[in-house]
């Protein structure tokens, strides 16, 4: 103890710096634990509190509040993605048509949406709509007391509100990604066919010759991988959430920021994994 | 219990009393939101050339932005460029060229890339916060006090904010495609083996000045549109903490809807327009 207060008085500014490293630590270990916990509690959710979980299911694939007046996440979702195809229309056509090879724009959708695209607009779509109405939840439920009033009753509060939707997330994605990659396919063959005059019959025999099915299943994968953590670290940051109404509205800022670095980094890291070193990618066929 | 979430309505006018009427108004509900938003971009516009420009709180908001963005701005262009010259490069060595990695890496920062992310940025650490922080206000009726005081909290607060998000964006975008350009000059370099001297003269082979000034455009209307849309829905906050999660929720998907629509028109008039 007057070893400790020699040490605080002789090196403040240190001192302070160690504080704040180790808090930064702490939080880390904090962080890791609740993730692990909620990761473990899914199989006890999945058995005790499967009501809720169905609930989660409804209210994430349809929304809350002004979400569910435009309809709700999988309209999002298909917005993003017809947007991003359009995009893979506009930006490809004028790309390849500059050195004479617009044919391939069906090849430029086949390649670039299942492996680049649909993974990365899908990531941020889920963290802004579900993920972020998670923690704006979980938020104003931690500052109204709520989760304490949960814990007091004897229901498990990260079995019954994280791992519910943690599972709810993962479930939801699955026809969501669906939805996104046939709107992202559509929207690229739309925008080439008819608004740039491209002949449907050139576009769809290099979309097929270079469709690989096993991309578009290894670009599933990296979504749900990305759900997962999505939903994760948006509930961490719910579940802890303080400082009044402006907390709440920071906790979701804060989630939103985290799971877009996060998500880019476990995007980059999962394809490299899946595709390899070679790419897994043969043009001769 | 029924009393308590009529209340929480937007006040009600007599038609809501039916039940046509009910349904009547959770139909125009949405409408409402685009006049309220329309409302608010005209009084900004006209706020921001007839009266005093609210300098001191400009820069402090752009100081707030930059801090809040920066840091997410690096960590997201690395992976994203680092993903798209991953991808490119698959397909140039397959090809056998692939000297031309530089010309990828170049199309998909400067073009694309570069505006996307400024779009996550922006929207994801810059409009959020903004939107937590008025939003706290709101609730805390600080901006009707502001009224009271007889100062016009869209001279006061929201033309310094929709400004310094604009000019953020601005620089935000210039900060992302360089880093995220050093990125895949690195990957490709070290990890897959491309000539650094094929890479760096390979960069300028389609991608041109005309395509910098349309990113910089681009970047410059996502910064305006998440500056209007995060101070639109942090200033009709309502009710309570669960009301500002919301907002902010609210103001994130909004705006990657908007600037994603945004972005594609953008692109495809910028070639019109260049070509």
């Amino acid at each position: 103890m007057s070893a400790n207060a020699v040490v605080r008085q002789r090196y403040p500014r240190v001192t302070a710096r160690a504080v704040s490293v180790r808090a930064w630590w702490q939080a880390l270990g904090e962080q890791t634990r609740f993730y692990g916990h909620t990761l473990y509690a899914v199989l006890f959710a999945l058995g005790r509190y499967r009501g809720e979980m169905l609930r989660q299911i409804a209210a994430m694939s349809m929304g809350t509040g002004a979400l569910a007046v435009v309809g709700g996440t999988v309209t999002v979702v298909a917005f993003l993605t017809m947007s991003t195809g359009g995009v893979v229309a506009a930006q490809g056509y004028n790309q390849f048509s500059q050195i004479g090879v617009e044919a391939l724009t069906g090849f430029g959708s086949a390649f670039l949406n299942p492996r680049l695209i649909t993974p990365t607009t899908a990531a941020i779509a889920l963290a802004a709509t579900v993920g972020a109405g998670a923690t704006a939840q979980l938020g104003a439920m931690r500052i109204n007391e709520e989760i304490d009033a949960l814990e007091v009753m004897g229901i498990r509060a990260v079995a019954y509100l994280a791992s519910t939707r943690v599972a709810a997330g993962v479930i939801v994605v699955i026809p969501l990604y669906c939805v996104a990659i046939v709107l992202a396919f559509l929207a690229a063959r739309v925008g080439t066919t008819a608004f740039y005059g491209q002949s449907t019959g050139v576009y769809d025999h290099y979309f097929h010759t270079f469709l690989v099915p096993g991309d578009v299943l290894r670009s599933f994968a990296v979504t749900i991988v990305v759900a997962v953590v999505v939903m994760l670290i948006h509930t961490y940051h719910g579940f802890n959430a303080a400082g009044g109404p402006a907390g709440v509205g920071e906790a979701v800022g804060r989630a939103t920021r985290t799971s877009l670095v996060i998500s880019a980094f476990v995007i980059l890291l999962v394809t490299m994994a899946l595709y390899g070193q070679t790419g897994n990618f043969n043009f001769a066929g | 219990m029924a009393t308590s979430s009529h209340a929480a309505r937007p006040p009600a006018d007599a038609l809501e009393v039916t039940a046509l009427g009910l349904i009547g108004s959770t139909a125009t509900r949405p409408l409402r939101g685009v006049g309220g938003f329309t409302i608010l971009v005209l009084q900004t516009l006209m706020t921001s050339v007839t009266r005093r420009f609210a300098l001191r709180e400009f820069l402090e908001q752009l100081w707030f932005l930059a801090r809040v963005s920066a840091v997410p701005a690096f960590m997201l262009s690395i992976p994203y460029v680092v993903m798209a010259a991953f991808t490119f490069n698959i397909l140039l060595i397959e090809f056998g060229g692939a000297d031309f990695s530089g010309t990828g890496a170049a199309i998909s920062a400067v073009n694309q890339i570069g505006p996307l992310v400024t779009v996550l940025v922006v929207t994801g650490a810059g409009a959020s916060a903004m939107c937590a922080d008025l939003g706290a206000r709101t609730i805390r009726e600080e901006i009707d006090a502001l009224k009271v005081m007889g100062i016009d909290p869209i001279q006061a607060l929201i033309v310094p904010r929709v400004v310094a998000a604009t000019v953020t964006a601005l620089l935000l975008s210039a900060v992302v495609t360089l880093v995220g350009l050093i990125g895949a000059f690195f990957f490709s370099v070290f990890f897959q083996h491309v000539t650094p001297g094929a890479f760096v003269a390979s960069m300028t082979l389609i991608t041109g000045t005309s395509d910098v000034i349309i990113s910089t455009v681009k970047a410059a209307l996502f910064g305006l549109t998440a500056g209007l849309i995060a101070c639109y829905q942090g200033t009709t906050v309502k009710g309570g903490p669960a009301g500002v999660g919301n907002a902010v929720n609210e103001t994130v998907v909004m705006s990657f809807v908007l600037l994603f629509v945004i972005n594609i028109i953008v692109t495809a008039i910028g070639f019109k327009v260049t070509t």
